[in-house]
């Protein structure tokens, strides 16, 4: 029984090792990825409305400072971020993609293509985006935006040379962004894969 | 208590305090982080003119930034007075947008809502609301959108979109002549 005060110690030690470490742990994961909470899905796309607004959440609001982001406003529009494509598979810059044909109602739009660090992808004509003012549409206003590493005629955006990347997608003045944040996927751009290399 | 018994509870009393842990960090980070949006904006404090975050063709610190869209800040302090907001409106989208200190927006205005080409708005700490309501002369009550800040310390962000790249330079132009005053208490009511 000689050896019990100090196992009272090492328990007491213990505790706090698993304190700290799942405490820390768990806090960096928490904080390291997307918004945890209030995402809304709409075909490939979330949009999480609610960190443009005062009711954001503290997972939010600690995300939002650390990575030095500056929300957008409810007010001023919304944000859908895709990082698959509309079967649910991630987006890979060693395949093809086309995005396409309707967008929701928004006074302006601008489809923005990442590379995994976050950094643009330009093109040889320094295009790493389309706004609704420039793309190329259809008599029926429809529209299709390629996604390859090869140069393509019409809508075309250069994807990485390699590894994952990412669409943005920013409705400015939308209704959408006013709702009660249900997106119905049928208004938003599909996101289908061609040919892998 | 038995070797075991004693061992289980450590482990319980370990994972909750990995709860409050979690928690107190959680909620600690956006008043703790320096290098934020408000941090890294802070030194165009004295500024009266919107300073620009985006220039075209260089990189910024803002994360994924939408190339078409020119974003200026000012940042403020409400302890000198209220912060008088004045932008023009032109052909372009912009929109005005009034963020606090620690990751959260409170209000937004996009160039739809401009009377007569200008889009003006004050904003101000309660007891700043307060006094000038107190005083505020009754037969000509004061025509400012004033809007109450949750805390003192916060930042502007004016974000004008261009279209056509070609219209880039104007709307850096639009987004850097916004003004951004502190009114003087005399200057309250406006």
């Amino acid at each position: 029984m000689t050896a019990k005060p100090l196992s009272t110690a090492a328990l007491v030690v213990y505790a706090f090792a698993v304190a700290l470490g799942l405490g820390v742990g768990s806090a960096y994961w928490a904080l390291a990825g997307d918004y945890p909470f209030g995402g809304v899905a709409g075909g490939p796309w979330i949009a999480w409305p609610a960190v443009g607004s005062r009711e954001v959440d503290p997972y939010a609001r600690s995300i939002v400072t650390r990575r030095a982001d500056i929300p957008l406003a409810t007010g001023e529009g919304l944000v859908l971020t895709a990082a698959a494509d509309s079967a649910g598979r991630q987006l890979d810059s060693a395949c093809t993609y086309t995005v396409g044909a309707v967008t929701p109602q928004a006074r302006l739009w601008t489809l923005t293509l990442y590379d995994q660090d976050g950094g643009f992808v330009p093109s040889e004509l320094k295009r790493s985006g389309f706004t609704s003012a420039e793309v190329l549409r259809d008599d029926a206003g429809r529209f299709g935006i390629v996604l390859s590493r090869q140069l393509q005629a019409g809508n075309w955006l250069k994807l990485p040379d390699s590894g994952a990347f990412t669409l943005v997608l920013r409705l400015y003045e939308t209704p959408a962004a006013l709702g009660t944040g249900a997106i119905d996927a049928k208004t938003l751009p599909t996101i289908e894969r061609g040919e892998c290399a | 208590m038995s070797e075991r018994g004693r061992f289980l509870l450590a482990t319980l009393c370990g994972l909750v305090l990995a709860g409050i842990v979690h928690i107190v960090i959680v909620l600690a980070v956006p008043r703790l982080a320096e290098n934020d949006a408000y941090g890294r904006l802070r030194h165009t404090a004295s500024a009266e003119q919107a300073e620009l975050v985006t220039v075209s063709g260089s990189l910024t610190w803002l994360p994924r930034p939408d190339p078409a869209v020119a974003v200026a800040a000012c940042v403020f302090d409400l302890e000198d007075g209220p912060l008088r907001i004045s932008a023009k409106a032109g052909d372009l989208f912009q929109s005005l947008s009034v963020h606090a200190k620690g990751g959260s927006v409170f209000y937004a205005v996009t160039d739809r809502a401009a009377v007569r080409g200008e889009l003006e708005l004050v904003v101000m700490t309660r007891r700043q609301l307060d006094e000038a309501l107190a005083e505020e002369d009754e037969d000509e009550p004061s025509r400012d959108v004033r809007i109450i800040a949750p805390r003192r310390e916060g930042f502007v962000i004016i974000r004008v979109a261009a279209p056509f790249p070609s219209l880039r330079a104007q709307a850096e132009e639009t987004a850097k002549a916004v003004s951004c005053a502190v009114e003087g208490s005399e200057g309250v009511q406006g």
